[in-house]
């Protein structure tokens, strides 16, 4: 008799464990679910909005859902200006974007290996007037800037947008800094001892691990380059090397009509690349690390 | 003889030489290490040295001087120094100056930990293996992703409008959020917020990077959720959470696209952003020498800040590669 | 390593890309570079223009930038530190002056003599606003006036007679306060806090807000600012104009947003080149009539009929003569002028006005009818805004003064006298 209830009750137990788990599940994306939705409201306004008749956008301004579809906002935005279509503007964009990326993680990860794990004299020096050169101002250094690259004869080409990120950029650097330093040395030495060099441990070890971080600053850097409009702005000035991020800008005008719905039709477009990559990218992230090597 | 031992590892080797040897192996290593890590950090030298040094040194030269963009050739120097003339301005006679500095510290102060909390919050929320969570991932980055653009201003001036926006309407207020000096600061706040993305996603990265075999062990010893939470977690991720404070307290410092298009740093300027302020000084009014003036003691206060982080960080940071 | 390869491969081959872009524009052809700022509307109407000029002028190949207004003055400012100023610049009023006093601007005078720009059919007065010191900086591409927008519905519904177009500030409060007590809306939209309003106060009472020397303020009494102040605070006071909290969310929104077009006001205040907007914005059946602005008792009108903006020259120009010739080709050539079909404000000359009227629509054609109005009842063209005045505008005008007056932080005399004092010594730098 004790046994059989011992293991109704096990029974019992076991039921409810696989019942915890389903309710778990069922609160954790409720609960998800909603603060994301919550999260791209503004989103969903947007993309209602390139949706809209421009006076609709206004009149209408609390409702999500618009009274008509105007499919032809996004015909209308995408034609651009005068004969560049945003066919051209997303063209010089992904150059823009996909070498600067390139560029400026591979950079990033070489130095911050330089600076998290090798020895040299100078280096905090070095790290700290990275870090400096952080803090000032963009607009400030922009026109010395400006006039530099003029005096070399680099306005009106990508020279000034992609050669400069052949140095990385401190902020990567920094956060792939802390990522290697995070990662035990272990292996490191055990491979040293192998007589590996410091370049060698740098592709071999380090660099398969920081898959994560690189992978990270990899959206970071895409994202923000995509999104840059001053430098393309004022370096490259002819329409048919607009950026989309500097179309965008040259839609609206206070003092004369100004197409809205356009405005959000390509806005919304302007974002999918961008989703696209962070989705693209987030199964690395979902895989993790692999962590071999730190057994024995 | 030691040159002629077999040695096993390398490093008994070297021990097993001579003195003097060692003397000129360890000196040559050190000129390789030299080597090798200027070599890992060229990209950078070379960069910084030949296209950020001159703009940078030249701005300091400039907030001595009364360079005014369109009328005096940065090239020609026909500008004229004027000593601290600049900063003495700033300080004494620039009524607006001490409006932009009380905004941007109460700006930084505010959003700075508001967005860490979050997304550090989040990212733990997220940082599992269940089915669709890289659509959540990209939900609660996308905002970040739609950052500094028109249709953003335009779109966030919607949610906070008095009468027919969102945020009223739930928290059946009747504010008049960009009109209303003691909340305007709000919408800037909340949009910084809104956009924790960034910070989120190197959280997640850094969450990602703790070994699972870790999380594995201590489950063994018996230590629930929480304990884990303290007592791997947490430590774990120190370098993560000392980089994001010290580049969300650059960043917030420095924060002005938000600013220009949807605020403007109206009303009164209680939204008036130090760095809007600068870029009004530099390119409306064109006082490129002052607004370097002003960029330069923005530089001192957040090197200052930054540094008592870095001072502070011996405590409470743990790095896992220091642990022998 | 794979990777090292890797980018060693794509370093060169961006080096290999690069001078290829570079070599761009390296053509026998004059090259004409050209900049404005503007709507996707106005960039395609410039360079459907511009195309059009290219096919009269084989020879010349006009290269054009634009941007928003936002970062237009960022972009030129930035151009002219590295002197690569384009050939024709689009320019505005409040800034010429800036430029002009830094030699950055080539005058006009020899291409008019010569008749490279033909000014015969453009009335003199349309172009003293682009003179300074005796000679021609720029070349109006439109003509502009402020304007009240009068919703003629909402004075049916409130049953309130329209007003004379020579109407006083005393008659608009009486207006005001009648619509809003019949209509219960803001009679006006917006706070009247524009500058230009606090210029052309004093253009009424036969004064310039600046001296002739351009060393100070131009009158002595700030009574006149500060009973206009007043005026407006006590109509806020009554709820007949929305107050500074209620109306920030509509500044620097765009005439779209102006209340007048969602019906929450029965006036609006524009410029006439922005009037189109609105209409489009509020729709079909709606009536729209422009009017005089308001003026003080026994005074002058305040209206004045000012360039929207300008063509200019940049006096490092290389190609001057050729620019001159597209200049002209936007103020006379029919067809471009039916292409950019006035959005830019009304054609200074004529003859192109009145080529345009025939086709024009009803909104159009009440805006050339409104500016035949003022310029038959307007004040003298006052003189571009002084070199200092960008500084005035940003940082004293609304900061100093406007801003805590229609606040209630302090008094509009408090205020005049702070802005008086500041202003002053801004102007006094003036050479």
């Amino acid at each position: 008799m004790g046994v059989n209830s011992v293991r109704r009750s096990i029974a019992q137990v076991e039921l409810s464990k696989g019942q915890k788990a389903v309710l778990k599940t069922l609160v954790y994306h409720t609960f998800v679910a909603l603060i994301g939705l919550g999260m791209i409201y503004p989103i969903l306004w947007m993309l209602s909005a390139s949706l809209k008749e421009n006076a609709d956008i206004w009149s209408n301004v609390d409702s999500l859902i618009p009274r008509e579809i105007h499919l032809e906002n996004y015909a209308n935005g995408w034609k651009g200006f005068g004969d560049q279509s945003f066919a051209t503007f997303y063209k010089n964009s992904f150059i823009y974007a996909g070498f600067g990326t390139l560029f400026q993680v591979t950079a990033s990860a070489i130095v911050a290996y330089g600076f998290a794990r090798v020895q040299f004299t100078g280096k905090r020096f070095w790290f700290a007037l990275m870090l400096t050169s952080m803090m000032l101002p963009t607009q400030i250094t922009q026109i010395p800037q400006y006039i530099l690259f003029n005096e070399l004869g680099w306005v009106n080409t990508f020279y000034p947008l992609l050669i400069p990120r052949l140095g990385g950029a401190p902020f990567f650097i920094f956060m792939i800094v802390q990522f290697i330093r995070g990662i035990p040395t272990e292996l490191d030495e055990a491979a040293m001892i192998d007589g590996c060099t410091k370049g060698g441990i740098f592709f071999r070890i380090i660099l398969p691990q920081l898959k994560p971080a690189v992978i990270t600053a990899a959206i970071f850097s895409f994202y923000w380059t995509w999104d840059d409009f001053m430098t393309p702005l004022i370096y490259l000035n002819k329409p048919e090397l607009y950026t989309v991020s500097v179309a965008l800008r040259a839609f609206a005008d206070p003092s004369s009509a100004t197409d809205w719905g356009a405005i959000f039709a390509m806005s919304i477009l302007s974002l999918l690349p961008v989703f696209i990559i962070i989705i693209f990218f987030q199964r690395y992230l979902v895989e993790g690390i692999a962590t071999s090597g730190l057994k024995g | 003889m030691a040159e002629t031992t077999i040695s096993v590892t390398g490093s008994e080797a070297g021990i097993q030489k001579k003195p003097r040897s060692l003397f000129w192996r360890r000196r040559s290593r050190f000129q390789h290490n030299n080597l090798v890590g200027y070599l890992f950090i060229s990209p950078w030298l070379m960069g910084f040295l030949l296209f950020a040094l001159l703009p940078i040194v030249s701005s300091l030269v400039l907030s001595f001087t009364n360079y005014d963009v369109l009328r005096h050739h940065i090239l020609k120097a026909d500008w004229d120094y004027i000593g601290f003339d600049n900063f003495h301005r700033m300080f004494y006679d620039d009524f607006r100056y001490w409006k932009s500095v009380k905004a941007t510290l109460r700006y930084v102060s505010y959003a700075v930990p508001l967005r860490l909390i979050f997304a550090l919050a989040v990212a733990m929320l997220l940082n599992t293996k269940r089915r669709g969570v890289y659509l959540y991932r990209a939900a609660y980055y996308a905002p970040s992703v739609v950052g500094g653009s028109v249709a953003v201003a335009v779109m966030w001036r919607q949610i906070f409008g008095q009468e027919d926006g969102l945020i009223n309407a739930i928290l059946g207020v009747d504010i008049a959020w960009f009109g209303d000096p003691r909340y305007a600061m709000w919408t800037l706040i909340s949009l910084a917020v809104w956009q924790f993305g960034s910070p989120m996603l190197i959280f997640l990265a850094g969450l990602r990077q703790i070994p699972p075999e870790y999380y594995e062990a201590a489950a063994i010893d018996g230590a629930n959720a929480f304990q884990r939470f303290r007592k791997i977690t947490l430590p774990l991720l120190t370098p993560i959470i000392f980089f994001n404070l010290v580049m969300q307290t650059i960043h917030g410092f420095q924060q002005f696209t938000q600013a220009f298009i949807v605020t403007g740093g109206r009303p009164l300027d209680r939204t008036l952003l130090y760095p809007l302020y600068v870029y009004n000084r530099a390119f409306v009014s064109f006082q490129m020498g002052y607004a370097s003036a002003m960029s330069w003691v923005l530089l001192i206060v957040i090197a200052f800040c930054t540094a008592i982080v870095f001072a502070t960080s011996r405590y409470w940071v743990y790095y896992q590669s220091d642990e022998r | 390593m794979k990777s090292g390869k890797a980018l060693i491969i794509l370093v060169l081959l961006v080096a290999l890309l690069a001078p290829a872009t570079a070599a761009y524009g390296k053509q026998e052809k004059v090259e004409l570079h050209i900049t404005w700022w503007g709507s996707q509307t106005r960039h395609d109407k410039t360079i459907a223009a511009i195309e059009l000029f290219e096919t009269q002028n084989p020879n010349i190949d006009v290269i054009y930038e634009f941007s928003g207004w936002g970062d237009y003055w960022t972009l030129m400012t930035t151009k002219a530190s590295g002197d690569n100023l384009p050939d024709v610049m689009q320019h505005d009023y409040a800034f010429m002056y800036e430029w002009y006093s830094r030699d950055l601007l080539m005058p006009l005078d020899e291409f008019i003599a010569d008749g490279t720009i033909n000014l015969a059919d453009v009335p003199p007065a349309l172009l003293e606003s682009g003179q300074i010191d005796g000679k021609q900086y720029g070349i109006s591409l439109g003509t502009n006036s402020q304007a009240m927008m009068l919703d003629l519905d909402a004075f049916e519904k409130a049953g309130v007679e329209l007003p004379s177009p020579q109407w006083t500030w005393t008659e608009f409060e009486e207006t005001c306060l009648k619509l809003h007590e019949a209509l219960d809306i803001w009679c006006f939209g917006g706070t009247l806090e524009d500058e230009a309003l606090w210029k052309s106060l004093y253009l009424g009472y036969g004064e310039w807000v600046f001296a002739e020397d351009n060393k100070s303020l131009g009158y002595d009494s700030d009574e006149h600012i500060v009973e206009f102040l007043n005026m407006i605070l006590r109509l806020m006071d009554k709820g007949a104009l929305p107050t500074e909290a209620e109306w920030a969310e509509y500044e620097d929104q765009g005439p779209e947003n102006n209340p007048i077009v969602t019906g929450k006001a029965a006036m609006a205040y524009h410029w006439s080149n922005q009037v189109v907007a609105v209409a489009n914005a509020a729709g079909e059946g709606r009536h729209f009539k422009l009017w005089h602005l308001p003026r003080p008792e026994g005074g002058q009108p305040e209206n004045y009929v000012k360039p929207s903006m300008f063509f200019a020259i940049p006096a490092s120009a290389k190609h001057p003569k050729e620019a001159a010739m597209l200049i002209d080709f936007f103020t006379n050539s029919l067809e471009a002028n039916e292409i950019l079909a006035a959005e830019r404000g009304v054609p200074i000359s004529t003859v192109v006005w009145e080529h345009l009227y025939e086709s024009a629509d009803p909104v159009q054609q009440e805006i050339f009818d409104f500016l035949a109005r003022v310029t038959e009842d307007s004040s003298p063209v006052p003189p571009p805004d002084p070199a200092g005045w960008a500084e005035i505008r940003d940082n004293l005008y609304e900061p100093l003064f406007i801003d805590p007056v229609l606040y209630g932080e302090i008094s509009p005399e408090e205020g005049a006298a702070a802005f008086r004092e500041e202003a002053n010594l801004v102007l006094s730098r003036n050479e």
